[in-house]
């Protein structure tokens, strides 16, 4: 077998192996480049800015375990930001694990909220948890909140909730912040929350599903993205509190050449190969 | 040790289990994913029956008794366990699918047809928006199955899987990058500092575990992949 | 009433019903009697949502209680789900707010699933090393727009190889957008033919009408 059979035809082990110490290599011994900012971060992070003191806005807190490396440090980030502005808000999530990391991304961002900002439970934010369904249980939480939560995630009843007393429907609400992950839901937002009610919303999703969106943020349906770790990273630059998204982004550096080498390697060779035969 | 940095460190070691099946299958890595199924299974089955219990059995006891209709429902979804009753679990799931439909239908109509056709309709004035109109139209009619691809719709077809083409290359390579920024978010948590030294111990301990079962060949080693 | 009218009939029509009712409510100002009841049922769905992941759960469960019970292949393993099924399960219907409950899921189920689910990392890279080639045209538009975004996303790419990033921005947002809309327009009328199929009666699998044709009904 000659050496260019025998890289053609290479343990995937050894790929695998590789791309491991490609990826935590950078962890390690983080390395941070200059980052330009994309315009769909630049537009949700502006549209998150221009919502007025006093609003209540509704958030759907989709991330999961596997998505909440990449999401989660912005949606604290955003937390942090909309409750500085006196921006009220109301979580739920469209799954029970999500629900559960919805909790966690709270409870990190309270505690990195600056001292004097409103954060009671109940006053400036609440979290109405888990309602199943999916298209069809946000349609129903958006035409009658109450048809389908009478508690929210920690067990308090909804008509106990000082922030919840004049709202029960997406009407009432003055934005929607899609946090979506990789659940596919951001249309849902779209199409029962925006297309009915006219409320302006912006999201965020994981990388691969940027492009799916494109067309909602072209048509103006929604205002901008927030797309994977880089889409949060950018949101923790431009709010001024660099964290965890920022050197994660730094880390896909290796990981991304070490692919674009791969492919452009098996391609050559099997240029070279194809080449070979033809010769033959 | 605090349960926090302890659920990290547990949370290190079955990582470390799911990882071990890129090597191949393996007794530490089916014991990873029957413990995961089992766990996941657990906590559905639990935070569902939270929801049902609140939202149907709890408004039943306060005097709705319109949610009687809702549990009668759920009984007869479970009527899928036995073959000769599985009928009945049509009734439900009747309800579930009409309305999901029509509240898929209802909204559809505009944003995502009719709201898309005219964020299409745009000036020629730029290569750009010429491009999008094309694009958006020979896309769309790349779906048509039932025209026959002759004459000027063969140029039309080819036409929408470039564009559909470019869509999916895009998409790959955010795919990608999303699947890598999967593995640092992980790792991230597998190598902090108060951490590290517990997933390398048992990085060793799989290793030799791993490499003596192979050895002994008391676990198959799939070579040649 | 015939075996047919109750076992099939009547759940298409009210499929067809139940749809035309979110339907017209929606376009049609409707008597409030009509849109409580769509509240109503809107909120039934919900529920048997629900119930119906609690019943996929117990189906798993009886599956590995099957295999155990007969000793079927690698039935050992089925142990180590049944005991933490039923741990997980038990705490969780006692209290679903419970500590020990929730550490379970947040330490061992989450980093599981989070592995499991980014082992496909691994997989593409390799894949790509080995299948994606520029055979063709269409094979050589694909690899490239993936390349160029790629190196757009990671920030080394920008500081390599600067034009990567106007180039992958405009065709992240204009042919792969057209793409894209042209797709989503294809689905939405797909969803529109499927219900207007589905409302009509002429696709019933959705009732599972052709899978027990091979069984009772």
């Amino acid at each position: 077998m000659s050496l260019m059979d025998k890289m053609l035809a290479l343990d995937q082990r050894i790929i695998f192996a590789l791309l491991f110490l490609a990826l935590a290599f950078p962890i390690l011994n983080p390395v941070i480049l200059p980052m330009d900012i994309q315009k769909y971060s630049r537009d949700s992070f502006e549209f998150a800015d221009s919502i007025p003191a006093g609003s209540v806005v509704l958030i759907e807190g989709g991330l999961g375990a596997a998505t909440y490396p990449q999401g989660g440090p912005g949606l604290e980030v955003q937390i942090v930001h909309l409750l500085q502005k006196d921006v009220k808000l109301v979580f739920f999530s469209i799954s029970t694990e999500m629900a559960q990391w919805t909790v966690t991304a709270i409870n990190n961002a309270l505690d990195n909220l600056p001292s004097g900002v409103a954060a009671e439970n109940g006053v400036n934010w609440v979290h109405l948890g888990y309602v199943p369904g999916g298209e069809s249980g946000v349609a129903a939480l958006a035409n009658d909140i109450r048809s389908v939560k009478t508690e929210d995630h920690f067990g308090t009843p909804i008509d106990q909730i000082p922030i919840m007393a004049n709202i029960n429907k997406a009407s009432d609400f003055a934005a929607c912040f899609w946090w979506g992950g990789s659940e596919g839901s951001i249309p849902y937002g779209v199409r029962q929350i925006v297309t009915p009610f006219g409320i302006p919303m912006t999201g965020m999703c994981t990388t691969n599903e940027v492009p799916n969106y494109t067309p909602y943020i072209n048509s103006g349906q929604m205002i901008g993205i927030i797309g994977g770790v880089r889409g949060s990273a950018e949101y923790e630059y431009l709010m001024g509190m660099p964290g965890l998204a920022l050197g994660q982004a730094m880390a896909t550096n290796f990981g991304g050449l070490l692919w674009g080498i791969l492919v452009v390697l098996g391609n050559i060779l099997y240029f070279i190969a194809r080449r070979e035969e033809g010769a033959d | 040790m605090d349960s926090f940095l302890l659920g990290l460190i547990a949370g290190s070691f079955v990582s470390i289990g799911a990882y071990s099946v890129l090597i191949g299958d393996n007794p530490l890595s089916k014991f990873t994913e029957n413990l995961y199924m089992g766990i996941l299974g657990g906590f559905i089955f639990a935070t569902n029956w939270n929801y049902v219990r609140t939202n149907a059995f709890n408004p039943v006891f306060q005097g709705n008794f319109v949610y009687i209709v809702a549990i009668i429902l759920c009984v007869l979804l479970f009527s899928r366990l036995k073959t000769e009753w599985l009928w009945l679990s049509r009734y439900p799931v009747a309800v579930t699918v009409g309305a999901g439909l029509g509240l898929a239908i209802r909204t559809t109509i505009i944003a995502d047809f009719l709201g898309q056709i005219s964020a299409t309709v745009l000036p020629l004035t730029s290569l750009d928006n010429l491009l999008m109109v094309i694009g958006t139209v020979t896309a769309a009619a790349y779906f048509i199955f039932t025209a026959q691809m002759e004459g000027p719709y063969k140029y039309v077809n080819k036409t929408g899987r470039v564009f559909l083409l470019a869509a999916f290359g895009v998409t790959y390579g955010q795919t990608v990058s999303f699947r890598f920024e999967l593995v640092i978010g992980r790792l991230v948590d597998m190598l902090r500092p108060e951490v590290a030294i517990y997933t390398y111990v048992m990085l060793l301990l799989v290793a030799l575990g791993l490499g003596y079962g192979y050895y002994t060949k008391k676990i198959k080693w799939y070579s040649g992949r | 009433m015939s075996d047919r009218l109750i076992k099939m009939q009547i759940p298409i029509i009210l499929t067809a019903i139940i749809g035309l009712l979110m339907i017209i409510e929606f376009f049609f100002p409707m008597p409030a009697t009509i849109t409580n009841l769509n509240i109503t049922l809107r909120s039934f769905v919900t529920i048997i949502s629900a119930a119906a992941l609690i019943l996929g759960t117990i189906v798993l469960t009886i599956y590995h209680g099957k295999k155990v019970g007969t000793k079927g292949s690698e039935w050992y393993y089925s142990i180590v789900y049944i005991l933490a099924f039923a741990i997980t399960a038990g705490l969780g219907v006692i209290n679903v707010r419970d500590t020990t409950f929730l550490w379970i899921y947040n330490n061992m189920t989450s980093p599981i699933g989070a592995a499991l689910y980014s082992l496909t990392a691994f997989y593409i890279t390799s894949a790509a090393y080995r299948v994606l080639r520029a055979r063709n045209w269409e094979g050589a538009i694909l690899l490239v727009s993936a390349l160029i975004v790629l190196l757009m996303l990671i920030p080394i790419g920008a500081i390599l190889f600067p034009p990567v990033v106007p180039i992958g921005t405009w065709i992240r947002n204009i042919p792969s957008g057209a793409g894209f809309r042209g797709m989503i327009i294809g689905t939405s009328l797909g969803i529109m033919g499927l219900g207007v199929r589905v409302f009509l009666g002429r696709q019933k699998e959705h009732l599972g009408i052709r899978e027990e044709r091979r069984g009772s009904e």
